[in-house]
């Protein structure tokens, strides 16, 4: 069959910086092509050459065999080539139906007017093509889950005739159970036809969904795969370039050290009920639950970041302790990442060094002033102990990468006066380097008495960093795990719903 | 990964450069300064005279320090509409009550301890309650200048105490004492915005409000404490202006809110919050004034000042836009 899209040689710099030299890309219609690598591994910028966001500086694209030269992703979008970015992107005051339509509005007018019915009649057409006619097109978007608006813009692509769709990590913002829903479509698309890039962190749905992985490592072609004829640690090792070592290490679990936080019947409005949980010192307790479960408030409530109306009691190293806000929670011992890195983790414009000592600032002084020299000093000692890859204690924090913010994220509440740190999604939209030196950190950390509460809706992550773990479902407790839990047991428990029969303790 | 920061590193060494530095804003404002001071020495007779220039100090001297306040306020995410009706009652308590037999400097007191008064109105309603601060100095602000309406029945009220009125015509050294004050407010805000924890605290809190409450920072105190700065250097300004006209008039200073908002966002400093320095205020302070002195030195009516002062404040922000490209590029 021939290629649909032939990149080849492809090559661009940034300031005499080179980002990608002599790269190759194609994909063939009907086949969904992940493309993976490290953050900076040069995937993003390939594929913005391919969508027209980028010019290449050589190299040759050829769409259906024709050289092209796109100078805009509308020019792309003239070829069939649509780019679905990392965030969601709908109109949520307007009908799914004009949502799909709004890029080719045109088509649907009756002289200065909309033709609502024609609108609605391609957006059904566009919906059952997908096998997502469920979704009534006159509902309003912003009513939809996020899975079914996701849906919603691969539908909008798809009627601008769309035949090849570049996603950017598509289900970042999605639970297990709904990304399985966009699975479903994406295969029925191959069956139509329509080729998918598909660039992912999360090597699990990579082998669930693509034909062929393409790795990419500074910049080059570091591998190309058969997905039905390879397996994880082939392509970690070629994205990583080194033997893969597994992205965690053996821990020795802590041997019986005394409670560090207690919760017992912990509720929450009603996204949480009846959590009780007890995790000891030096322990990485996990808890594992997918979207919607409780897992994205049990952190904040926690912490004190929902306030007081806290349900139930908790005591914090043998005293109780109460939720009632952040800088409460911080001056009783709590420390607190969040999963939101950039809406509301990083100081953006604040340097790395200021954004490190944010959390304790008035510690770094020079008398009663702040010192911008014992700021540096502590960024000095962060970039080299976590490897924070940034060319300076004075540079913005919004100019790392992902990786990198998150690493600042976490090493600011690594400090003597923080007992139980809780991070909430601690890897997500993190590469993989980064997210090994991050499970490394909280595991050196955790061994010198820092106790770690991780609540994530990523199964790998809890069962390869967790001591301990317990899964919620509906804002409940369905079960729970000792050490050596592997991830497809806590994705299973996320379907029990009654906890009185299923609980069982494990450990 | 070695890949991964090689861009940002290069975007870093661009910073270096003159239009794309992380202080360039503030370079940029006193280039144009110099060249407007330049161009109106060499074009206009009597500018360059010591005594016009100490003319344009004490005349911006009101303005400049309602701006210098409102600078970290609008940096850390607020907003302080109501600072010059603050002002006008100011000025209006201090003739009526030095008028009603209290002490003049008693009087004084009491138009700061209402400074702070409207500052903790405008902090709570905002802060506590979450209310848009717009809204809420919107509103004091009518509070504010309607009750100095009212107290005064809409008349100027003189104030004349050689003392106090020292404040607003004396001299130091040659220099207006109302530059010194103002100056001296630069200097101190300054100070803190650079050299102090809180400082930290209010580009943090302008910056990413919901990251800085996640940190444990005090985001409300912060906010709240700027309220009261806020309007307290209106009380003062207010007074100011009392002893320079050495009368009080209840709207005396409300036409000039505008130019007070409008020298914050001329300096640079983000409507948005999280960025901007008291400094580039300054500039900014500096460059309105001069352009009015100027202009009015060259016989040029006070409608066109308007046009003028505007014509400037759009190329300031489209020059500042362009330049915060440059910076993320």
């Amino acid at each position: 069959m021939d290629n649909r899209i032939d990149m080849v040689n492809v090559d661009k710099s940034f300031g005499g910086v080179s980002v990608l030299s002599n790269v190759g890309f194609s994909i063939q219609p009907g086949e969904v092509v992940a493309l993976l690598g490290a953050n900076g591994a040069g995937k993003s910028t390939l594929m913005k050459i391919l969508t027209g966001v980028y010019s290449r500086d050589a190299g040759s694209i050829k769409v259906e065999g024709v050289e092209v030269r796109m100078s805009n992703p509308r020019e792309a979008a003239a070829l069939g080539i649509s780019f679905l970015p990392q965030e969601i992107s709908v109109m949520p005051d307007m009908t799914v139906a004009e949502n799909i339509c709004l890029a080719n509005m045109d088509q649907f007018g009756r002289g200065a007017f909309v033709d609502r019915a024609a609108m609605r009649a391609k957006a059904t057409k566009i919906l059952g093509q997908v096998g997502f006619d469920h979704v009534s097109p006159d509902s309003y978007v912003g009513h939809l889950s996020v899975a079914e608006q996701r849906i919603v813009e691969i539908a909008r692509a798809l009627a601008s005739d769309a035949n090849v769709l570049v996603m950017d990590e598509p289900t970042a913002a999605l639970s297990e159970r709904d990304a399985q829903a966009m699975f479903e479509v994406l295969r029925n698309l191959r069956e139509d036809g329509t080729s998918v890039v598909y660039i992912s962190h999360y090597l699990g749905e990579v082998f669930e969904i693509s034909d062929r992985i393409e790795v990419l490592r500074d910049g080059r072609n570091a591998g190309s795969f058969h997905t039905a004829e390879t397996d994880v640690e082939s392509v970690l090792a070629a994205m990583l370039g080194r033997a893969a070592e597994t992205l965690f290490d053996h821990r020795q679990a802590p041997s019986g050290g005394e409670a560090a936080f207690e919760a017992a019947a912990l509720g929450w409005k009603d996204k949480l009920s009846d959590v009780s949980f007890t995790v000891s010192t030096g322990e990485i307790f996990g808890i594992f639950g997918l979207v919607g479960s409780g897992v994205e408030y049990l952190g904040r409530v926690v912490f004190g970041a929902e306030g007081r109306n806290v349900r139930g009691d908790m005591r914090l190293m043998g005293s109780p302790y109460r939720a009632i806000s952040p800088a409460h929670g911080k001056a009783c011992g709590l420390g607190y990442v969040t999963a939101e890195r950039k809406a509301d983790g990083i100081l953006g414009d604040l340097s790395v060094a200021q954004n490190l000592a944010s959390a304790f600032w008035p510690e770094y002084r020079n008398g009663p002033f702040a010192s911008r020299h014992a700021e540096a000093a502590l960024a000095q000692k962060w970039i080299k102990g976590f490897d924070i890859r940034t060319s300076g204690p004075d540079q913005p924090v919004r100019l790392l990468s992902g990786g990198n913010q998150q690493k600042v994220c976490v090493a600011r509440w690594l400090h003597e006066g923080v007992r139980l740190l809780i991070l909430e999604e601690p890897t997500r939209g993190v590469d993989m380097g980064a997210r090994r030196d991050i499970y490394r950190q909280l595991a050196e950390f955790a061994a010198q008495g820092l106790t770690v509460l991780v609540l994530s809706s990523d199964a790998e992550e809890i069962a390869g960093l967790c001591d301990r773990s317990l899964v919620l479902n509906r804002g409940r407790v369905v079960q729970r795990f000792g050490r050596g839990a592997d991830a497809s047991a806590l994705l299973a428990a996320t379907a029990l719903t009654d906890p009185a029969e299923v609980e069982k303790e494990l450990t | 990964m070695t890949m991964a920061n090689t861009p940002t590193r290069h975007a870093e060494r661009l910073r270096g450069g003159f239009l794309s530095g992380p202080a360039s804003g503030v370079l940029i404002l006193l280039g144009f300064y110099i060249l407007l001071v330049v161009a109106f020495a060499i074009f206009t007779p009597f500018f360059a005279t010591t005594r016009n220039a100490m003319s344009i100090a004490s005349n911006v001297a009101f303005i400049g320090m309602m701006a210098a306040a409102g600078t970290p306020l609008i940096i850390a995410g607020g907003l302080d509409l109501s600072v010059a009706a603050v002002a006008g009652l100011s000025g209006v308590l201090i003739a009526l009550l030095n008028a009603a037999g209290w002490p003049i400097w008693l009087a004084v007191g009491a138009a700061l301890a209402m400074g702070v008064g409207v500052g903790l109105a405008n902090g709570l309603l905002s802060t506590t309650l979450r209310l848009n601060p717009l809204i809420v100095t919107l509103a004091t602000m009518s509070i504010v200048g309607g009750a100095a309406l009212i107290l005064t029945g809409g008349l100027t009220r003189p104030v004349m105490q050689p003392s106090f009125n020292w404040i607003g015509q004396g001299r130091l050294a040659g220099v207006p004492v109302p530059a010194i004050l103002m100056l001296s407010v630069y200097v101190g805000l300054a100070f803190v915005l650079r050299a102090t924890h809180f400082g930290r605290y209010v580009y943090a809190v302008g910056g990413n409000p919901e990251a800085a409450r996640l940190i444990g920072l005090p985001v409300m105190r912060v906010q709240m404490v700027l309220y009261v700065i806020s309007a307290v250097s209106g009380a003062v300004a207010g007074a100011m202006l009392a002893a320079m006209l050495g009368a009080a008039a209840p709207a005396a200073a409300s036409p000039h809110l505008l130019t007070v908002i409008a020298a914050i966002i001329l300096g640079g400093t983000s409507l948005a919050g999280g960025r901007g320095s008291v400094w580039g205020t300054l500039i900014a302070v500096l460059i309105l004034g001069t352009l009015n002195n100027g202009l009015t030195l060259n016989d040029v009516s006070s409608f066109w000042q308007d046009v003028t002062r505007g014509v400037v404040l759009i190329l300031a922000v489209g020059v500042d836009q362009v330049r915060l490209h440059l910076q993320a590029r």
